[in-house]
């Protein structure tokens, strides 16, 4: 008989046995509503009546809701598995479930699953939100399908970054601000090298440089590997009546073809999904006893074992 | 019998600090083995390796034939863990508690819940079946602990300080409840330096310190070997320096300490004046030959108020090995 994963139903029966995770949805709802009310209440007194004010109206709204579902799944996703390995380390049971018979993939998998699951109710809390918006009209279905596709490979990869700081740390509290930590570092630093490249580029480098495929290529792949830039360039190219998959971008003579920012953002998000959850699954083998040990002297053991 | 542990000049470092020194154990099916050390002499570094938790830096560890970096998961399966800390989790009752572990071990559904309702009655928690965990009291969490780590019917346990913070009336229980596993035929492997705490219960034991193998074997024959040489004090009232001298040439006498003091170096000669003196003697003689040194000793005008040997259990058997006299 196939039984489900034992971390995933034993971290499902905790989370929603407590009262955090009903407090934790009804906050997350009711800063989205809130904005939305708020939003709502400004633009329907500054546009006029008629039907074009209406779309405009709906795509400012499902824009608006699709932001503040990101940023929060941004920030809500790594908390909810950065304590997860590292908070069973704090209660002692870590050793108890490494002697086990559970596989370290088992572990690993359990604990992003659980978190996922939660974290995927989030999302979906977000489309009757979005309706409102689609009501309104100058919204696309692929737009939204886009949108919740974004949202859900943001809260894959989000929530293995707060895995893979809790498998490497001793301490939920440490794992947690190393999570948050790299959440802020991903969303700001992009944006800050992409103005430092722009401001050098910008002056002289030959145009063959720029035109070059492979570095249209590379820098799309950096831009698109930041959530809000990726959804958002789409977003705005969705809406100047571009290609949905593929961007044709003009370089002197030729053109090249790049996929949309929202496939590349999707695509680099699962790598870095995969190559994370293999470093936690890494982590959690005991022949590297790094994870058991104070940091210092994890550091001591590991020479003479790599030996 | 057949040897359950085997450990082959295992060794174990943590930076330069050696933790296990070419360790020999060998522990026969069935038995309940002591392993007694001072804090720091690496009875939990020996038993994490044993439990697949840490990887040894050199030499092998068997159980049941299994090697413990070779196949791991063979070795889980064999093993039952209970390290000197109880993992629990709040929001979690008892049951659950075994019927997450047994999951763990991919024990199937109806055997669980067979084996929980077996395991709370061994341990006497059935009553609390339905209480969270963190309302229970250490002892019964440490018995609670104990139920977990049957959960998958290991045929090896191994429990590092079960006994510990626990009050008198709980350590006895305790210890019916391990010679009721070892009659279910579990072999127990069980650490304490607290030597009075396993001296009734073990069949074997093993001393350990600072990493290295002191003394092992079966309680009754490490009794023995003891035994062989015993030590005997001497409170001299008068003639310390001539009791000391004589001592020193006596052939059976193997080593001679003064109390308070420990190896012996101090040469200056005992002075009547600074009060009696107790002197220890690791005698290697008979109870015949302990008459013939007492009455040697008056002979040559040394007053004696007290002359015994000391009584030899096992607690005796420990300060002394990891003195360093045996
Ligand atoms: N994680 C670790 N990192 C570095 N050194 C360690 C580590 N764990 C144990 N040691 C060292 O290894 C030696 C043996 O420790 P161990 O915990 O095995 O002793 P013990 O016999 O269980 O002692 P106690 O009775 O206090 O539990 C000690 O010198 C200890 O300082
Ligand atoms: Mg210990």
């Amino acid at each position: 008989m196939l039984e489900l994963n034992p971390i995933l139903v034993k971290d499902l029966r905790s989370r929603m046995r407590g009262a955090r995770a009903y407090v934790l949805l009804t906050i997350y709802l009711l800063i989205l509503s809130g904005v939305t009310l708020l939003l709502y209440a400004a633009l329907a007194g500054s546009i006029g009546n008629d039907l074009n004010a209406g779309r405009q109206i709906g795509r400012t709204l499902f824009l608006t809701i699709a932001s503040v579902a990101l940023v929060e799944v941004c920030l809500i996703t790594p908390v909810l598995t950065s304590g997860s390995i590292a908070g069973e380390k704090e209660r002692q049971t870590y050793d108890l479930l490494i002697a086990s018979l559970l596989t370290p993939w088992q572990l690993v998998w359990g604990k992003l699953a659980s978190a996922l699951a939660f974290a995927l109710l989030l999302i979906a809390a977000v489309a009757p939100v979005m309706s409102l918006a689609f009501l309104f009209g100058g919204v696309s279905l692929a737009e939204v399908v886009i949108a919740m596709v974004g949202l859900v490979v943001t809260a894959v990869l989000y929530a293995t970054i707060g895995l893979f700081w809790s498998a490497l740390t001793r301490s939920s509290l440490g794992a947690t601000s190393f999570a948050l930590g790299s959440v802020i570092l991903i969303l700001l630093g992009i944006p800050f090298l992409i103005v430092i490249a722009t401001l050098i580029l910008g002056r002289d480098v030959s145009s063959d440089f720029l035109e070059a495929p492979l570095f249209i290529y590379l820098s799309r792949l950096f831009i698109a590997a930041h959530p809000f830039i990726a959804l958002g360039v789409t977003a705005t190219q969705i809406s100047s009546g571009e290609n949905i998959f593929v961007e044709v971008v003009e370089a002197g003579a030729s053109s090249v073809v790049v996929p949309s920012p929202w496939l590349l953002y999707s695509f680099l998000s699962l790598i870095f999904t995969m190559v994370l959850l293999f470093f936690c699954v890494r982590l959690l083998n005991p022949t590297r006893p790094v994870t058991t040990e104070a940091p210092a002297r994890a550091k001591q053991t590991g020479a003479p074992d790599g030996a | 019998m057949t040897a359950i542990v085997e450990t082959l000049d295992l060794t174990r470092r943590y930076g330069t600090n050696l933790a296990l020194d070419h360790l020999n154990l060998t522990i026969p099916e069935g038995a309940i083995f002591g392993f007694i050390g001072p804090n720091g002499a690496g009875k939990t570094t020996t038993m994490r390796i044993l439990t697949t938790l840490l990887p040894p830096s050199a030499g092998e560890a068997r159980v049941a034939g299994v090697s413990v970096t070779g196949d791991p998961r063979a070795v889980r399966r064999l093993v039952g863990f209970m390290p000197d800390f109880f993992g629990v989790y709040d929001n979690m009752k008892s049951w659950e508690y075994l019927d997450f572990f047994g999951r763990a071990y991919g024990v199937a559904a109806p055997r669980r819940q067979q084996m929980i309702g077996e395991l709370l009655d061994l341990v006497d928690l059935g009553h609390k079946r339905d209480e969270p965990v963190m309302s229970l009291s250490r002892g019964m969490k440490q018995r609670l602990s104990l139920a977990r780590t049957m959960m998958h019917d290991p045929r090896l346990l191994i429990l590092d300080e079960p006994a510990s913070g626990l009050d008198p009336r709980a350590r006895i229980e305790l210890r019916e409840l391990l010679k009721e596993l070892r009659a279910l035929g579990k072999t127990i492997m069980i650490s304490s330096h607290i030597l009075t705490e396993l001296a009734e219960m073990c069949t074997h034991i093993a001393i350990i310190e600072r990493g290295r193998l002191l003394a092992a074997g079966e309680v009754q024959q490490i009794l023995r070997s003891i035994r062989a040489h015993r030590i005997v004090e001497i409170r001299v009232v008068a003639g310390a320096a001539r009791a000391e001298e004589l001592l020193r040439s006596h052939p059976e006498v193997l080593e001679l300490r003064r109390e308070g003091e420990r190896d012996g170096e101090d040469a200056s000669p005992l002075d009547d004046a600074s009060g009696p003196h107790l002197l220890l003697v690791d005698f290697a003689g008979d109870e015949r030959a302990m008459g013939e040194l007492l009455a040697a000793l008056i002979a040559s005008d040394v007053r004696v108020s007290h002359f015994a040997e000391q009584a030899g259990d096992l607690e005796d058997i420990f300060l002394h090995v990891t003195r360093g006299i045996v």
